[in-house]
């Protein structure tokens, strides 16, 4: 055992917590809450990784960094949609949206 | 009255040093090597951080679900921090907790979904049952692995080597990442405008 299995472990539950969420959640922001601690568990598993073996250290925090980016794009465009779905149906539902209408 | 304290305390003292101690004897074959201090920090961390999940997976309050967002972001920083990585933690917080908690606020408040939205009840029992299994799965497929993989693998202790690493990073060996990311953020941008423009015009006929 080594400190990077536990710091793995930490962002294991967090991926595990954020699955359980997405998948329960009824409303779209619920799921976009339960996306962002998954993004969280994968930034924190890239840094704990690069941090502790060989790896370029410089990759594993600009890779992280990234991710970060990647969740504000993300974050901003779901609003957007959220913004859409909320003026057409009334309520964000993630039921009411499943037809390819 | 002092000559009654002082010896309770002393032996008081003792007996928890005594403890911690042959703790640390029993528990030392399985533990990475590392000071108690860094142990009892992850342990905060990690206790935060699971405080801050199962509160925004579980509560029926969007708002405290999104502080408990918050609570898992601060501990994550933490983390980070204990990786040795503090512009990390740094960023963790301007990012996550400044802007993109700002936006999930917005997104609640904009669709009135609060205490008394469509989230207040509970799921159905069947959605339940796909959650449960989905929280179980990725433990039991990872987890075997990362004990098996883990006992023998070569690590070495995190050291913080400054931000100057990481534009030399970004300006030279990774500049093509770098210009995609910013062109994912302007289309991103881009495209939250233009969904949520076309949305103030009246729909006709409900054909769109």
């Amino acid at each position: 055992m080594s400190p990077l299995t536990f710091f793995l472990a930490a962002s294991l539950l967090l991926l595990a917590i954020g699955l359980a969420g997405l998948i329960t959640r009824r409303t779209l922001v619920g799921m976009l809450i339960s996306v962002e601690l998954m993004l969280n568990g994968a930034g924190l598993s890239i840094v704990a990784a690069a941090k502790s073996t060989e790896a370029s250290d410089a990759l594993g925090q600009l890779a992280t960094l990234f991710v970060m980016g990647l969740a504000a794009a993300e974050a901003t465009l779901v609003l957007a949609m959220i913004l859409v779905v909320q003026r057409r149906f009334g309520k964000v539902l993630s039921s009411d949206i499943s037809t390819l209408r | 009255m002092e000559e009654f304290v002082t010896p309770l305390v002393d032996s008081v003292l003792n007996y928890l040093g005594d403890a911690i101690n042959s703790l640390q004897e029993f528990l030392s074959p399985y533990l990475p090597e590392a000071s108690l201090a860094a142990y009892v920090a992850f342990a905060v961390y990690t206790l935060i951080i699971l405080a801050g999940a199962f509160g925004a997976v579980l509560s029926r309050n969007l708002v405290r679900a999104m502080m408990g967002l918050v609570l898992t972001f601060l501990g994550v920083a933490g983390m980070y921090l204990l990786l040795a990585s503090p512009f990390l933690a740094f960023m963790q917080l301007l990012i996550y907790v400044g802007a993109v908690c700002v936006l999930i606020f917005f997104a609640i408040m904009l669709t009135r979904n609060t205490s008394e939205g469509e989230e207040a009840r509970l799921p159905g029992f069947s959605a339940l049952g796909y959650g449960l299994l989905s929280l179980v799965a990725p433990l039991a497929v990872f987890l075997p692995l990362l004990i098996s993989r883990g006992r023998d693998l070569k690590t070495k202790v995190p050291e913080d080597p400054g931000t100057g690493v990481l534009g030399e990073g970004l300006l030279r060996e990774y500049v093509l990442p770098f210009e995609l990311i910013s062109i994912i953020l302007l289309v991103a941008m881009a495209g939250a405008v233009f969904l949520a423009y076309r949305g103030y015009k009246p729909l006709k006929g409900g054909s769109e």
